[in-house]
């Protein structure tokens, strides 16, 4: 492709001639024949409707993809040529090209923010000064540097977004690849991302975009279109009039991919759906007007407020939707959207209020009527493909009809109509998962719909699709109105809202959130707030990511028990115990726990709580912080130690009761066994508290080490365990959405038949499964892009060192240990 | 074994099932490491990034339900159920033998900071489960076979489990053994026989869809 002449005397990045990438041994080619040079300092964006090969090619790009046919060279280096790749010219030209996904979380690797920048760094073997250098300035570019401590999975997603821009420039990147990095962002934080770009443009980083949003290319020095696998040259003002052409054809025209014949007119479907007898109201007018003036939905003062949040997150809303009623429910981040479709779904309750659906009181639900509602309500949460499990399409959408009650044939009939009314029942006998995105999210849509709801909630359906795919919800959208259900749909897109003419009912800010159009501004969670003065002005929109993650996901497992210990209960406070070497900290404690459990006797007991004490002080922790975090453990002491009170009959009885009876040794023991076990917990948890998951990673990698000289792959273990403790939050998230959404289509594990019970287990199992996979997928690449390979010589940014403090440290915990071999009744014997 | 194997990457591959459901799809794998448009620059001859990512999910996964802990018999509190073991049966399945040793011992690792005895306990009872099941599984790949694969897992898992706690018990509780032995028919024996058919129902039913998702 010959390129613009300005261009012709700056140096050449990358080179593509002919190539080609098919995805099945050739039966059909994704790229058909690209070429294109792409020269320093250019920005180039590349649209394309969705599947139509951009990611593939924004790959072959960044050198993490190799294609079927053709030459590729970056930055000088021929890394394929006619057909052959070269791992040595790839893993060359790949330590200058910086790309960034989509997805904003799957790419963080690791739970603290100036650690994730500096992953790349360190696969590059850049030295640790170095390292502290680039890293400070890359996060300084993506305005993210007060956020540097705090934990990047807290942060919403156009922070994280920036997070993997800025972990991409600690690489100093010459040439930088996004693939629709704002696809998953709401305006303020797409605009943030889009200021990013903007600045690297005149650093004079050449910038290769690939997007569906053509207003994001407005500051392109170049645009091309890709379609059916051929590259075009366009200009801005064919970038215009395609937004006009896709408004024009769509109403004729189908989701990409699903190349059937337009059965989707209206008559159609009022004939395909006829009402139910489950559907005791009348639809018989047209468009998005209320049919009567009762009200179908009723929210009167509904105040909810999570766990662990200093206000409410929807304080004393109130609505009301007329039957038949289309209303958009906007508002900015953190306002409470999707706190309230799950309160409207009956899968949370407020704590104040009433909600009224159809003569269904929600605050009161008993089994019958929770499952009229369930019959009432349909909830389209959002990215609903994410709930997809079953063998085949049809299983999955009749999923919802028969856990309503229908037989297993009039739940497949339903589910029928509902793919043809989605236009996709040619799917019907296809594994989901081998679907198309677009295609994924209407067979989700069509397993709520298949129940025929009165009321259907969308939590933002047509976020992440592109321009032509989003119109065909939209039309889904109308029609299902047309048949006179009831939709609420919320939505960040003012267009989609205006498109479809329905009531705006916008969730409002409580007074004191002030930064709402802002809520993407630097800052992450009040801990970091607190200990790092330069953030302390962006509270606010740190309470707002925070409102917004325990709104959206439901918290189960982050707030309770131990698995709390990691990451969240970290603090940064320095102290003698946090500043001591991770690999011998880790030794000496571990020792510890294990020696704990050798305390026989009252004066070791004693031994044992004053060294447990001495590490608490020396940790600076807050003892009382230690006791409440210890609440669940030791409940369950108590308990055991109640078990040996009644069990154990040794010593002068001090109380009987029939065959009870309480004696000395009883208590003795109930006191001994109790107390050192919440002595054994107390020292584990101080490990927890003073050291970084990051730091206990390495510790365990660093100790790992020595085995990899037998073949162990030590590095990589150590990898994949610091990944898995970054995953871990996300996953326990994703699996209570999950059991939600599964239960609002009346999947339920706790009630119903063995055989329903079993489904409604694999409708949750097996999309976390699918899930965790989907995750490894993009966080391989991620790992490729930050030039993450098995055995590289890496350097790390926090060097371990033992000084002298941590051998005082073993001194002292070597005396410990001695004193209570010395204080232990095997030793009085031999000493006797 | 693989985890200290220095050959290429050929073992992560997905469950190629000889049954006739599966050829329905069709047969083409995914061998997700050595796919035809590799760059070769994973091919070094240790672990592709494709292989620690998927094994990082898994030990999310097996972490994350490590920590739901319900308990099932009354008056024994401590002995807590967890569905961590369908994770590490499906990580035998889907991959191989060594995943599931991987998922096994690293999901219960943050877990010997606050009961080291019962994490030891916990890896080495998930050991004896998903091993035996994956060797079995992965000679030759059937619906017969994983059934038996899994019985066989949970036969060696429930001995494993019960010896196990003959031993430990008495540290936690200061129990003479007698006295561990007296709760096996009450409290020991049921409590196992239910989570591992709780385990291996559940494996078994799942494990054909999730390598539909692989196989897509």
């Amino acid at each position: 492709m010959s390129s613009n002449p300005s261009h012709r005397s700056r140096q050449i990045l990358a080179c593509l001639q002919n190539v080609r990438f098919s995805h099945d041994d050739g039966a059909s080619w994704v790229l058909d024949g690209i070429d294109l040079t792409i020269h320093q300092g250019e920005r180039i964006g590349i649209i394309g409707p969705n599947g139509a090969g951009k990611s593939t090619l924004a790959r072959i790009i960044a050198g993490l993809s190799a294609p079927d046919d053709g030459t590729v060279t970056l930055l000088g280096h021929e890394v394929f040529v006619n057909g052959t790749p070269s791992p040595h010219q790839y893993r060359e030209a790949r330590r200058d090209i910086g790309i960034v996904f989509q997805n904003p979380a799957d790419q963080i690797i690791t739970t603290v923010t100036q650690d994730d920048t500096a992953f790349g760094p360190e696969n590059l073997g850049m030295s640790p000064a170095s390292i502290t250098v680039t890293v400070d300035e890359a996060l300084k570019s993506v305005d993210m540097r007060p956020s540097a401590q705090s934990d990047p999975t807290r942060l919403s997603g156009g922070q994280q977004q920036r997070v993997a821009i800025a972990g991409t420039l600690a690489m100093r990147p010459r040439l930088i690849v996004l693939d629709e990095p704002t696809a998953m962002l709401d305006a303020p934080s797409r605009s943030n991302v889009m200021k990013v770009l903007n600045r690297l443009q005149s650093s004079g980083i050449t910038i290769v975009h690939v997007t569906h949003h053509t207003q994001e290319l407005r500051r392109c020095d170049r645009l091309l279109s890709l379609e059916h696998g051929h590259l075009r040259e366009i200009t801005r003002t064919d970038l215009d009039t395609r937004d006009m052409d896709a408004l024009t054809f769509i109403r004729h025209d189908h989701i990409e991919k699903t190349n059937h014949p337009a059965t989707a007119t209206r008559e159609a479907f009022t004939d395909a759906m006829p009402h139910d007898g489950l559907l005791h109201h009348e639809r018989t007018h047209e468009g998005c007007h209320p049919i009567d003036d009762a009200a179908m939905v009723q929210v009167s003062h509904v105040s909810r407020r999570y766990a662990d949040n200093d206000r409410d997150t929807i304080h004393d809303f109130s609505m009301s939707v007329s039957r038949g009623e289309t209303v958009a429910i906007m508002g900015s981040n953190g306002s409470g959207k999707t706190t309230l479709t799950r309160l409207l779904a009956a899968l949370d309750k407020p704590d104040e209020g009433n909600i009224c659906i159809d003569g269904i009181d929600l605050i009161d639900l008993d089994k019958r009527n929770r499952r009229l509602l369930r019959r009432t309500v349909g909830l389209v949460m959002q990215q609903p493909e994410n709930q997809l499990f079953a063998p085949t399409v049809l299983e999955d959408v009749s999923y919802g009809p028969r856990n309503l009650g229908y037989g297993s044939e009039e739940a497949e009939r339903l589910a029928h109509r509902a793919l043809k009314l989605f236009g996709i029942d040619r799917l019907a006998e296809r594994s989901p998962f081998s679907l198309s995105g677009g295609q994924q999210r209407l067979a989700a849509i069509a397993g709520v719909v298949a129940s025929n709801p009165p009321v259907l909630i969308m939590d933002e359906p047509a976020a992440g699709l592109d321009h032509k795919a989003a119109l065909r919800i939209n039309e889904l959208i109308t029609i299902l109105a047309d048949r006179g259900t009831t939709v609420i749909l919320v939505t960040h897109s003012l267009e989609q809202a205006r498109t479809l003419g329905c009531r705006i009912i916008r969730m409002p800010d409580t007074a004191d959130r002030t930064a709402t159009t802002d809520t993407d501004a630097a800052a992450s969670d009040d801990k970091t707030a607190r200990h790092s003065p330069d953030s302390v002005c962006n509270q606010t929109g740190a309470r707002n990511a925070i409102t917004k993650r325990n709104g959206r996901k439901t918290h189960g497992l982050r707030h309770g028990g131990i698995a709390v210990g990691f990451g969240a209960t970290w603090n940064g406070r320095r102290s003698f115990v946090r500043s001591l070497d991770p690999r011998i900290k880790l030794v000496m404690f571990i020792a510890l726990l294990f020696t704990g459990f050798t305390v026989a006797t009252p004066w070791q007991l004693v031994a044992a709580a004053l060294m447990t004490l001495a590490l608490t002080a020396a940790s600076r922790i807050n003892p009382l912080r230690l006791l409440s975090s210890l609440k669940l453990w030791l409940g369950m002491f108590a308990a055991l130690g109640l078990i040996n009170m009644f069990f154990i009959h040794s010593g002068r009885v001090l109380f009987a009761f029939g065959s009870l009876q309480i004696t000395e040794g009883g208590i003795y023991d109930a006191v001994l066994y109790s107390s050192r076990l919440a002595l054994v917990v107390i020292l584990g948890d101080i490990l927890l508290i003073t050291t970084t998951p990051t730091q206990l990673t390495d510790a365990f990698g660093a100790l790992l080490s020595p085995l990899s000289r037998f073949g162990l792959h030590a590095q990589e273990i150590a990898l994949v365990m610091s990944l898995a403790l970054r995953f871990l939050p996300t996953l326990a998230d994703e699996t209570h959405a999950i059991i939600d959404a599964q239960a609002a289509r009346g999947g339920s594990i706790e009630t119903g038949t063995p055989t329903a019970r079993l489904r409604a287990l694999g409708a949750v199992i097996v999309p976390v499964f699918t899930g965790a996979l989907r995750h490894s997928d993009n966080l391989a690449l991620a790992l490729d892009a930050r030039c993450f390979e098995a055995g590289i010589r890496r350097t790390h940014w926090h060097e371990m060192k033992a000084t002298g403090r941590d051998w005082r440290f073993v001194g002292a915990c070597a005396v410990y240990m001695i004193l209570l071999a010395l204080l232990s009744n095997g030793f009085k014997l031999i000493w006797a | 074994m693989s985890v200290f194997s220095h050959t290429s990457d050929t073992e992560i591959q997905t469950d190629r099932e000889h049954d006739s459901e599966a050829s329905a799809h069709n047969g083409s794998r995914r061998d997700k490491t050595q796919s035809s448009h590799s760059t070769g620059v994973g091919d070094s001859g240790r672990w592709s990034t494709q292989r620690i990512a998927i094994y990082a999910l898994f030990v999310a996964l097996a972490m994350a339900v490590s920590f739901l802990g319900i308990p099932i018999i009354p008056n024994f509190n401590w002995l807590k159920f967890d569905p961590s073991g369908i994770v590490c049966l499906i990580a035998g399945f889907a991959f191989s033998p060594a995943a599931a040793a991987i998922v096994a011992i690293l999901s219960f690792l943050p877990h010997v900071f606050n009961d080291p005895w019962g994490t030891l306990i916990a890896i080495i009872v998930l050991l004896a489960l998903c091993m035996p099941s994956s060797v079995i599984y992965k000679r030759h790949p059937t619906r017969v076979r994983a059934a038996i694969g899994i019985i066989v897992g949970s036969v060696c898992a429930l001995i494993m489990a019960i010896a196990l706690n003959l031993l430990i018990t008495p540290i936690y509780t200061g129990w003479p053994v007698e006295r561990v032995v007296s709760i096996i028919v009450p409290a020991l024996l049921p409590f196992n026989l239910i989570k591992f058919t709780v385990d291996g129902v559940a494996t078994f039913l799942i494990y054909k869809p999730i390598s539909n998702y692989l196989n897509r």
